[in-house]
């Protein structure tokens, strides 16, 4: 669904890059995501990727249309949700979808559905300038999908929601990508990349370090030990036990079997950990 | 259909901002200072105020003399009021001046002293000669001066003069209706700017509006054109200028202007307007950063004001700026047997200026999307 080679992007065009030299693809039904910390290039691609930018150097393709030469016909398969809530603030949650799904050439959603998706139900009559910064946001992301998009740009789409209604918008995306839909999704917030993403990109100062799923990355960069805590003897033991070594193995069978387990955990490297290691800085 | 979808949108929300009402509001507001402030035509008859020092005999026959030149053939007797003291006078009105007769010197001493006016002490000196005495207020220019001296001294040229003014034709060119009057002379300075220029500083003003909730870009992501959008702001300013223009000519001049025409180049002009302005403000992210440009632009718009008004600066650089074709063409709309080749030929290049300055913004939107 998205291919890119070799782009390149300066602000300025002088020669420093912004995004320098990035080759990635996404496929169809995959759900991408691009991780990096504040100013790494991760917006700036993606605006290139929706024609917002003008692309400079390389080659982009999205659902099969060249970016070069963008045309309108292309966004009746794109949806994007972006992180600044972007709304008419004088209309209606409502009135904004209506008057969206008109701008578009293919079958759109029954507006209603999406709000109440999205938990805006009972608040579609209010004018929008009304609505909480979560519900800004929340109408912003229900917008990106009027036109049942085939890729679906989705930037921070859980940023500023408390853990009930991110958890709703995590199950619409891995919804939405069970029908089919292929996701681009931008984020700095490692644990939603690793709850919903079949692979992810690391970028850093414009350059991708890395491309994997994160469940390879875990095995690949995280220890493979498992962190057991017990009871022996009206003691509270705490011990490590290897999962490769056939020894450890086994006296970890023989714990298990022979005393009262408390708690019990594989130390796997979160994707934080993992992006620290291979790149050197924070997601901040 | 995308762009009539936009286009109802805008008008939506045109009629739910501050804008399009304080634009309706100002047309009504200036409606009512030109009905009921602005006088038809205005007083620019000279006033004179002259004491005839005199014995009886010789100002009997100078005011037989000025009852000649009095508009009716007759004096009006009435109060005049100097440093709050009213004073008994004789008005004669003349075709050119309106000349009180004083009754006292200190009448005159008052007019002169408190009420920054000139005034004339006639009187009959030891040689029994008539000799003048002006009072002016130091505002007078050169040329007056010398002016009086010529006349009252009757040293040279007064034959000259006169033989010349005598031969002075006025025709009027090619217009053969009654002139505007100054109340109407007004109109084409308000249409222009309230009208068609308006459009330039209200549409920047939309466009930084929906630019500060990042709206544009959530267009630019659909199959939805931007020139859609970026046309329906124009179609929008189109109408509200439209209607604004109507509130303040209809009840003033009736029928007298050509409509049709009118309409035409109100469309026209307020399409390079507002294309103008959107193309300033594909430059800039808010409107205090586009102040700067705007405030130019303001300045040298309002250059063919002083053209309009003082007919005899006219000179070549001002009638290239737009508001100077402007204003001549509102006056030609609005006068009896106006001439429309020449509004036609103007509303043409405006549309042809309007379509190109439109591309542009359109380019330059299209490139800065993500601003």
């Amino acid at each position: 669904m998205i291919k890119v080679k070799n782009l390149f992007h300066s602000y300025n065009n002088d020669e420093k890059y912004a995004v320098n030299d990035i080759s990635f693809q996404v496929d169809k039904g995959e759900i991408f995501g691009f991780l990096g910390p504040s100013g790494a290039g991760k917006s700036t691609t993606q605006n290139i990727l929706v024609g917002l930018l003008q692309l400079q150097k390389g080659e982009v393709e999205v659902a099969g249309y060249d970016v070069k030469d963008i045309k309108n016909n292309m966004f009746n398969k794109i949806g994007m949700s972006f992180e600044q809530s972007n709304i008419y603030s004088k209309m209606s949650g409502l009135e904004n979808l209506k008057f969206y799904g008109k701008l578009f050439d293919v079958k759109t959603r029954d507006p209603m559905d999406l709000i109440r998706m999205v938990g805006l139900e009972g608040k579609e009559k209010i004018k929008a300038g009304e609505y909480s910064k979560g519900m800004k946001h929340r109408l912003t992301f229900a917008r990106s999908m009027i036109n049942n998009p085939e890729m679906w740009f989705l930037d921070e789409p859980t940023t500023g929601l408390d853990p009930a209604i991110a958890s709703n918008i995590k199950d619409i995306i891995k919804a939405e990508n069970e029908k089919g839909v292929t996701v681009f999704l931008t984020t700095h917030n490692m644990y939603i990349a690793d709850e919903l993403c079949d692979r992810v990109a690391f970028i850093v100062d414009g350059k991708i370090r890395l491309i994997d799923s994160p469940k390879q990355l875990k095995l690949k960069y995280g220890e493979k030990l498992v962190e057991v805590e017990y009871y022996r003897e009206g003691e509270l033991l705490k011990e490590r036990y290897s999962t490769v070594v056939e020894e450890e193995k086994n006296k970890l069978v023989e714990i298990i079997q022979t005393n009262d387990i408390q708690t019990m955990h594989t130390k796997e490297a979160t994707l934080e950990e993992i992006f620290i290691k291979v790149t050197g800085r924070g997601l901040v | 259909m995308k762009f009539w979808y936009s286009f109802i949108k805008e008008m939506k929300l045109s009629s739910k901002s501050y804008y399009f009402y304080i634009e309706l509001g100002m047309a009504i507001v200036l409606l009512f200072i030109l009905l009921f402030v602005v006088p038809d035509n205005y007083d620019i008859k000279g006033k004179e105020y002259i004491y005839l020092d005199l014995p009886q005999v010789v100002r009997d026959r100078l005011r037989k003399d000025l009852l000649k030149e009095d508009l009716d053939g007759v004096s009006q007797h009435l109060k005049v009021e100097a440093n709050k003291t009213a004073f008994p006078a004789e008005l004669y009105e003349t075709e050119e001046s309106k000349i009180y007769l004083l009754d006292s010197k200190e009448a005159l001493d008052a007019f002169s002293s408190t009420e920054r006016v000139p005034a004339v002490h006639v009187r009959v000196n030891e040689d029994n000669q008539i000799v003048q005495t002006y009072y002016l207020q130091g505002y007078e220019t050169q040329k007056l001066k010398n002016l009086l001296l010529v006349f009252q001294n009757k040293k040279a040229g007064l034959d000259v003069i006169e033989k010349y003014s005598d031969n002075i034709i006025v025709r009027s060119i090619y217009r053969e209706g009654e002139p505007l009057s100054d109340k109407e002379n007004i109109i084409p300075v308000i249409l222009t700017f309230n009208g068609s220029l308006m459009s330039l500083f209200i549409i920047a003003a939309y466009i930084f509006l929906d630019k500060d909730e990042g709206i544009i870009k959530a267009y630019a992501v659909t199959a939805s054109s931007v020139w859609h959008y970026l046309l329906s702001k124009i179609g929008v300013i189109t109408i509200t200028s439209i209607v604004t223009t109507l509130i303040m000519t209809v009840p003033i001049m009736g029928m007298q202007p050509n409509y049709p025409a009118m309409l035409i180049f109100i469309v026209t002009s307020g399409f390079f307007a507002a294309s103008l302005g959107l193309f300033l403000s594909s430059y800039y992210k808010d409107i205090t950063q586009a102040f700067g440009a705007l405030y130019i632009v303001i300045v040298i718009m309002m250059m063919p004001n002083i053209s309009y008004f003082t007919p005899s600066w006219d000179p070549d650089w001002v009638k290239i700026i737009p508001s100077y074709v402007m204003l001549q063409s509102f006056k030609e709309i609005i006068s009896v047997d106006g001439n429309m080749s020449y509004v036609m030929l103007s509303s043409l290049g405006f549309a042809v200026l309007g379509i190109n300055m439109f591309i542009l913004a359109n380019y330059r939107f299209k490139k800065t999307l993500s601003l």
